[in-house]
């Protein structure tokens, strides 16, 4: 107990963006996550992939401290979540919020300083510039002022990364970010992204389409409950690799041309 | 006129009406936003056996105890309906309809016990049932009043968390808001709406009370702070207006007149709310419809049939409708006396099916092509 009290004070493994060790979650009696050993360095756009009920967005999750862990540890740069609040941006799946809240799309984006603001100072021009600036950056600059109600399913996803843009965050972590959004959106998150990238931020995306994988992401994390494979996207992505995360539904992504021929570095 | 407001009970009941709109309008706008609707219904049935309580233990008809008691026994309903949502499998819906009953039938049952008891000081407790406002006096305003004044100060400094987690809870706690504790407090403020209401609008209407200036703030307001402050004035005129129709004729109860009135006022806002209402929204179905020609919907099956690379593609009048967002039966009837489309034969499980006639796509081929031409001029302009 001593020494993991004293885990929480001295950096363990700072030089990783993230850093996970035997974490296991568990929704009433069948785990979620088993074992979920994980290392991302700085600088790199990390996709996980997996199939329904992988526990994909249980990770991202368990990483914000939003489900509690039964077991293992996360570290981000070295420290745990709390103390690392403002260097972590969340973009979560776009149904998970009711778009028919009264507000505009700036003013959703200004929400995602609320926490820097703390509990007494209200948000003034300074902050409405940032949120400008956010929604910008997305290029919905033009639609800042437009009750959220009345954006398409891809602005609603901009005006999502925007608020956790604005937080200026190091580690960015996005749910199923292209989920629903038509090829000019997903194109557009994924330039955004790599920008973000280019810059020196790390960013770790829940995916769900295989055929696009190779191409968005240069870090790759095959997820089934356990970690199956993750590492530098020429290392680990496989036929094999695809085939023990997906079983069955292998045959079907073959047919879809998407799988890759065992890499040169498979065992 | 004058006169009439210058009536000693008036003035009461019209203020304490306005007390109460004010508050559940404020507050009932977070239960309308956050889909707790319900909430409000059980913690005023679960107020009853409070208010019998403080008259247990004090003996007197106390509106301080009273109140008291009532904002005990709902936060109590309240936090029991958490723990068992929370530790078993029932639903917050399951968990919400079992403590309005259980809390209801406790207070009739202590209601009954204590009027048969007899005694003099026992007269009026089932008023609260479905409140009684005529007999408000000065003394029952001051707590109310003072309940309002801390639910509002509650509001006003928590509210930057209680935006976001009506919005987005899960990004709240991202952010380190202490969640859970304040949707406790949260359902505690609403308790103290509810609390607020009972003498004079009843543990049965109350509900009605916290749902329906929010319901119809939400049609006007672009705004959570517009929702917010609309919906406390629409309390407060259904609350003013109320009290005040309500003395035109004798035996009309305040409560369920100022209870009317609200609910009018947010049946009125579903209908005519300029970007939500109903009937604006209907009046956009109608321009769209005289603005879309026949023209446009030969140009629908065409391309659908084009996109199947069949023109004699059977489409099927629903995927028109559906496109265009009405009924285009009678603009594709059109179509086929003019010899563009023909109705076909069709499954007997299926809805009507057209396709083009050969004049009808050489027609809408041509159309297109001029359509073409006009959108490239448009574009080099």
């Amino acid at each position: 107990m001593s020494d993991l009290r004293a885990d929480i004070h001295t950096p363990h493994e700072p030089e990783l963006a993230l850093h996970i060790e035997d974490l296991t979650v568990s929704y009433g009696d069948r785990p979620a996550l088993w074992d979920i050993d994980l290392n991302i360095p700085p600088g790199v756009l990390a996709g996980v992939v997996g199939p329904n009920g992988a526990g994909k967005s249980t990770l991202l999750k368990a990483i914000l401290g939003l489900v509690p862990r039964s077991a293992g540890h996360v570290r981000l740069f070295g420290h745990p979540y709390k103390s690392q609040r403002k260097r972590v941006g969340y973009v979560p799946q776009r149904s998970s919020v009711d778009w028919d809240f009264p507000t505009t799309a700036v003013d959703v984006v200004t929400m995602g300083l609320y926490g820097q603001l703390g509990w007494w100072r209200w948000p003034g021009r300074r902050e409405r510039d940032r949120a400008l600036r956010a929604l910008e950056e997305v290029g919905m600059e033009a639609l800042a002022d437009r009750q959220i109600s009345e954006l398409s399913g891809g602005q609603q996803q901009r005006v999502f990364i925007a608020r956790a843009l604005v937080q200026k965050p190091d580690l960015l972590l996005l749910d199923e970010p292209m989920a629903g959004v038509d090829a000019t959106t997903e194109r557009s998150i994924i330039d955004i992204l790599s920008r973000l990238r280019s810059e020196g931020r790390t960013i770790v995306v829940v995916h769900h389409d295989l055929q696009t994988v190779q191409r968005y992401f240069d870090w790759l994390v095959f997820l089934n409950v356990r970690v199956i494979a993750a590492g530098e996207m020429a290392a680990v992505y496989s036929a094999r690799n695809l085939r023990r995360t997906y079983g069955g539904q292998i045959a079907l992504l073959d047919e879809n041309g998407a799988a890759a021929p065992d890499a040169p570095g498979e065992r | 006129m004058t006169a009439l407001l210058g009536d000693y009970t008036l003035q009461n009941v019209m203020l304490g009406a306005a007390l109460i709109g004010v508050i559940s309008g404020v507050l009932g706008s977070f239960a309308v936003l956050r889909r707790e609707s319900l909430l409000g219904d059980t913690l005023s049935h679960a107020a009853l056996p409070g208010i019998c309580l403080g008259f247990i233990v004090t003996g007197v008809r106390d509106m301080g105890s009273l109140l008291a008691g009532a904002l005990f026994t709902a936060v109590v309903a309240a936090l029991l309906m958490v723990g068992l949502t929370r530790r078993t499998r029932l639903k917050t819906d399951a968990g919400l309809a079992i403590m309005l009953s259980l809390g209801f039938a406790l207070g009739v049952v202590l209601l009954t016990w204590i009027q048969n008891r007899g005694g003099a000081a026992q007269a009026g407790l089932d008023s609260f049932l479905f409140g009684q406002a005529a007999a408000t006096t000065r003394a029952d305003l001051l707590p109310m009043a003072l309940l309002t004044a801390v639910a509002l100060s509650g509001v006003v400094m928590l509210w930057k968390p209680l935006k976001l987690m009506s919005f987005d809870p899960e990004f709240a706690a991202v952010m380190g808001l202490p969640v859970r504790r304040i949707e406790r407090l949260l359902t505690a403020m609403i308790a103290l709406a509810v609390v607020v209401g009972l003498q004079m609008v009843g543990v049965v209407l109350m509900t009605a009370m916290i749902i329906a200036p929010g319901a119809a703030a939400r049609q006007w307001a672009g705004s959570l702070l517009g929702m917010v402050l609309l919906a406390a004035g629409f309390g407060a005129t259904a609350g003013i207006s109320g009290g005040l129709i309500s003395t035109l004729g004798p035996g009309l109860a305040t409560g369920p007149v100022v209870v009317l009135v609200a609910t009018a006022l947010a049946l009125v806002s579903l209908l005519i709310a300029p970007r939500r209402g109903l009937l604006p929204a209907w009046w956009r179905r109608r321009r769209r419809r005289s603005h879309t020609s026949t023209e446009q919907i030969l140009q629908t099956v065409y391309e659908l049939a084009r996109e199947h690379g069949d023109w004699r593609y059977r489409v099927e009048q629903g995927a028109v409708d559906a496109y265009h967002g009405m009924i285009t039966e009678p603009q594709l009837a059109t179509l086929a006396d003019r010899g563009l489309l023909i109705s076909t034969e069709h499954m007997p499980d299926e809805g009507p099916h057209w396709r083009l006639t050969e004049k009808g796509q050489g027609h809408a081929a041509e159309q297109a092509k001029r359509r073409n031409e006009r959108r490239r001029w448009r574009v080099r302009a």
